[in-house]
């Protein structure tokens, strides 16, 4: 796996984290602006990344 | 190749996650948190100095950071700022919380919103995200409006040496900061977070 592929999994890897952690330590507000502000760009990077390996 | 501005764009929002600084225990291995921000800094800056010196190639960059202080290095510089100034009791958690998040996710709004509509709706819709989002975790209006003005006004101008991922996060904290210590500003929630890892 290329290091920049990996690099970007690590990147969803800390959303989920860090908003799941946020959402069980009842801080529901920071833990939903994390999961929205990221779902976007994420969903984005995703369909790059799915084409990129399409080619 | 997968797209370069997709994948600024997400580096930026993820940004935001920064703010699971504030869960940490306030010691780690028996170390203030704060050694660990510092030390953080020191290998973006490390990774920084490697890429000015041509002896690293980091994807995602644009053009014009070939020779000058790159975006993430401005952005993680004014994060690192604001939680070095948060644990001297300079700036209140909540609104250390809500302008990490805002800067993180304001930023790229307002440079795609100025791609596809033009600049105007880009400074309208900015103000929008900054202000919901200082509202969301803030919840003073006062605090939420400045905010979200002060957060867009500092995103236009393109200096060199001041980039707008600090200036984004260093004034509108700053000044709110000011108007609240001063009792200028209205009362806000002042911790919203407790250390719980």
């Amino acid at each position: 796996m290329k290091i920049k592929e990996f690099y970007i999994y690590v990147m969803y890897l800390v959303v989920i984290i860090t908003s799941m952690l946020f959402i069980v330590k009842d801080y529901y507000i920071i833990g939903s602006l994390l999961i929205l502000g990221n779902l976007v760009p994420g969903y984005a990077m995703a369909n790059s990344l799915m084409g990129n390996n399409e080619n | 190749m997968f797209d370069e501005k997709i994948y600024r764009r997400f580096n930026h929002t993820v940004a935001a996650c920064f703010v699971i600084y504030f869960l940490f225990p306030q010691k780690i291995m028996g170390l203030e948190r704060i050694y660990l921000v510092i030390l953080l800094w020191i290998i973006i800056l490390g990774i920084e100095y490697l890429r000015l010196n041509k002896n690293l190639n980091l994807f995602g960059m644009r053009d014009y950071e070939s020779d000058r202080v790159a975006g993430f290095v401005w952005f993680a510089s004014g994060t690192f700022i604001i939680l070095g100034f948060y644990e001297m009791g300079a700036f209140p958690q909540s609104l250390a919380v809500a302008t990490i998040i805002m800067a993180a996710y304001t930023d790229p709004v307002i440079g795609e919103v100025n791609h596809k509509l033009g600049d105007r709706w880009g400074l309208g819709i900015g103000f929008v995200c900054s202000f919901a989002i200082y509202q969301l975790i803030v919840g003073v209006i006062f605090y939420s409006v400045l905010g979200g003005l002060i957060a867009v006004l500092v995103e236009r101008p393109k200096l060199k040496w001041f980039d707008d991922d600090l200036a984004m996060q260093i004034l509108p904290i700053s000044i709110l900061s000011i108007l609240w210590l001063s009792g200028i500003g209205p009362d806000l929630p002042e911790t919203i977070i407790g250390s719980g890892l």
